[in-house]
């Protein structure tokens, strides 16, 4: 079992290093999709800090911690399609037929399928994520901290788009759903939590459950609780699961298809 | 024992919508789909044994990728069972993945960014094979196979013979026992296709590997071939030797004739006009029924400018075996 999971992990990595090899075909488009990436997201919180010399405190977050939510949610992000860049395109994949070589290799088709794409951009975002941190404050609890939050949060948001996108094993329009799903925890959770109350808090921990992918997390780097951790790490946990049994039920619908294909 | 591949009572069948036409028709079929089965496999079964070169043939349609699929464990089977390396593949897919090779003609499974030999030691790396051992077996690999001019050329700058060519010989990295070929000489030119079967007869030889392959092409089949199983709307329709079917059908005979006067000749005992244009003429003698000589007889000899007496060939055999005649 353990051999196993030593196995898969190497698998992720080298999967990673062959799509950043990929990737990096085109050096300049590489750098330059980092960098526009760090940009694109600084723009933003220029937004804020121009929001924030007018009303200082929104929702209950102040400037310091609205940076390090922008921290988190981005680091997420970053993970997320770092590792599991083809997330994304799941519901695509199964309706086309696209899974058929992954199935046939001896390694768990879920995560070879997922980690079969690397987000070049989400470099970027890895970078900048840890900026924020600086600016939030360095110490070496807060990077531990910051850097196990945004794994737990990029499964989180990897297994959630799994669950959405394996509904393409069913129906048809599973990869706008999915897309949709992505697009709305991505604008969430670059918002404070408290501007969103009762019905919609309640989605958030349950259905979109960014709670446990940023919010909390942004909690306990503020103010450690040993409750909201363990309930941070089970829920990864859960949903993981939650995420493969989707796939693998899913799976035994699959009918593959005919298309002429080919791998880019 | 020595069957790989057990396949007893196989059965598939697709679902798909049915759409009715215009607006309406989509309407309807959003609030009240329509469902028809596809039955692609119906109830087949056969045993394909160590070393032998399988010709699995059919037309379009027939259930011959839906087959290999369920064999490979990329689809799952309504009913029946399979049994390859005395693996159940919807049980043990992983198992499995070390012991057979795949090669879809129409599906890549390179990466085209990468060159052949990335693309190998990903490949490896898949199977757990050793850094080391990989890349000893490329070094075969291209020597073997005479990769070494595109060796490190990105798959998407190869032309389709040559990517073939790799995505056969990525297949064979982990050494499987079996390889299921889906049409991998499609779209291929004659030289190339030529290629291809030697590297097929090689790995056949070399590595005792198992083939299963599935043409349109008779060539493959005849050049590869051994022994020939066909299908045909889902149902296995023929399972021998390839030596048999020939001689089946070796009693037939065509003969192709040009005289230098016109000809007037009906179908009698054993002999069927397939053409006739006055001069040239095209005729089939059932051996069984009348010798060749008789049908000679019928021939004015002294006005016989060319004659050719030919075998049916093995394309006309499999297609009046897809029509369903004898
Ligand atoms: N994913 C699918 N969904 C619905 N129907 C399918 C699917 N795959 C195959 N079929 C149907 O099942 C039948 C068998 O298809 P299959 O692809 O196995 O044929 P084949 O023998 O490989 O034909 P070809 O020589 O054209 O490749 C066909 O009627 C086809 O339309
Ligand atoms: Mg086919």
């Amino acid at each position: 079992m353990l051999m196993e999971v030593k196995k898969e992990l190497k698998f992720i990595l080298l999967s990673i290093k062959y799509n950043l090899a990929r990737e990096m075909t085109n050096k300049v488009t590489f750098l330059t999709n980092i960098i526009f990436m760090i940009l694109n997201n600084a723009a933003f919180l220029i937004e804020w800090i121009i929001f924030f010399s007018i009303k200082d405190n929104i929702g209950g977050y102040g400037l310091k911690d609205v940076v390090l939510l922008w921290g988190l949610a981005s680091g997420t992000y970053a993970i997320c399609f770092l590792f599991f860049g083809a997330v994304q395109e799941l519901p695509n994949l199964i309706m086309n037929g696209k899974i058929d070589s992954f199935l046939v290799q001896p390694k768990n088709v879920l995560i070879s399928i997922l980690t079969s794409k690397t987000k070049v951009s989400a470099i970027g975002d890895l970078i900048y994520s840890y900026i924020l941190l600086f600016i939030y404050g360095f110490s070496i609890k807060n990077f531990l901290f910051f850097t196990l939050f945004i794994v737990t949060g990029g499964i989180i948001v990897t297994s959630i788009a799994t669950i959405f996108g394996s509904l393409a094993f069913y129906i048809t329009k599973a990869d706008t759903l999915t897309g949709n799903v992505m697009g709305t925890m991505l604008n969430f959770d670059t918002y404070p939590e408290g501007i969103f109350k009762g019905a919609i808090r309640i989605l958030f921990y349950t259905i979109i459950p960014i709670s446990f992918a940023v919010y909390m997390p942004l909690n306990i780097l503020k103010e450690f609780e040993i409750i909201k951790f363990i309930a941070v790490i089970i829920f990864t946990l859960f949903i993981t699961l939650i995420a493969f049994l989707s796939f693998y039920k899913g799976l035994k619908k699959y009918s593959s298809g005919n298309l002429m294909s080919a791998r880019v | 024992m020595n069957n790989v591949i057990e396949v007893k009572k196989l059965s598939k069948s697709f679902k798909v919508k049915v759409k009715e036409k215009g607006f309406i028709g989509s309407l309807k079929s959003i609030v009240k789909p329509k469902y028809k089965t596809i039955k692609a496999v119906n109830n087949i079964s056969f045993n394909v044994e160590k070393g032998e070169i399988i010709a699995f043939i059919g037309p379009n349609g027939a259930g011959k990728s839906t087959t290999i699929k369920m064999l490979t464990g990329i689809l799952y089977n309504d009913a029946g069972s399979i049994s390859v390396m005395g693996i159940d593949p919807t049980k043990k897919r992983k198992k499995l993945a070390y012991e057979i090779g795949t090669v879809f003609g129409q599906k890549e499974q390179l990466w085209t960014h990468l060159t052949p030999y990335d693309n190998f030691k990903f490949f490896g790396a898949i199977y757990d094979i050793p850094e080391y051992v990989v890349e000893k077996k490329i070094k075969e690999f291209i020597e073997i196979f005479e990769l070494s001019e595109f060796i490190n050329t990105p798959v998407r700058n190869l032309s389709l013979g040559q990517r073939i060519r790799c995505e056969i010989v990525a297949s064979l990295i982990h050494e499987p026992k079996i390889l299921f070929l889906d049409e991998p000489t499609i779209g291929l030119d004659p030289v190339v296709k030529e290629n291809i079967r030697t590297l097929i007869k090689r790995m056949n030889k070399e590595y005792k590997t198992t083939i299963f392959l599935t043409s349109h092409d008779v060539g493959d089949i005849e050049k590869l071939c051994k022994r020939v199983i066909i299908i045909n709307k889902g149902e296995v329709v023929l399972d021998d030797s390839m030596e048999n079917l020939k001689y089946h059908y070796l009693n037939k005979k065509i003969i192709e004739v040009k005289m230098k006067e016109k000809v007037n000749l009906d179908d009698s005992k054993g002999i069927t006009i397939l053409k006739d244009k006055g001069y040239n003429l095209k005729l089939e003698v059932d051996t069984k029924k009348t010798s060749i000589s008789e049908a000679l007889k019928k021939l004015d000899s002294d006005k016989i400018i060319d004659i050719n007496i030919s075998n049916v060939p093995l394309e006309s055999i499999i297609t009046n075996i897809y029509k369903g005649e004898k």
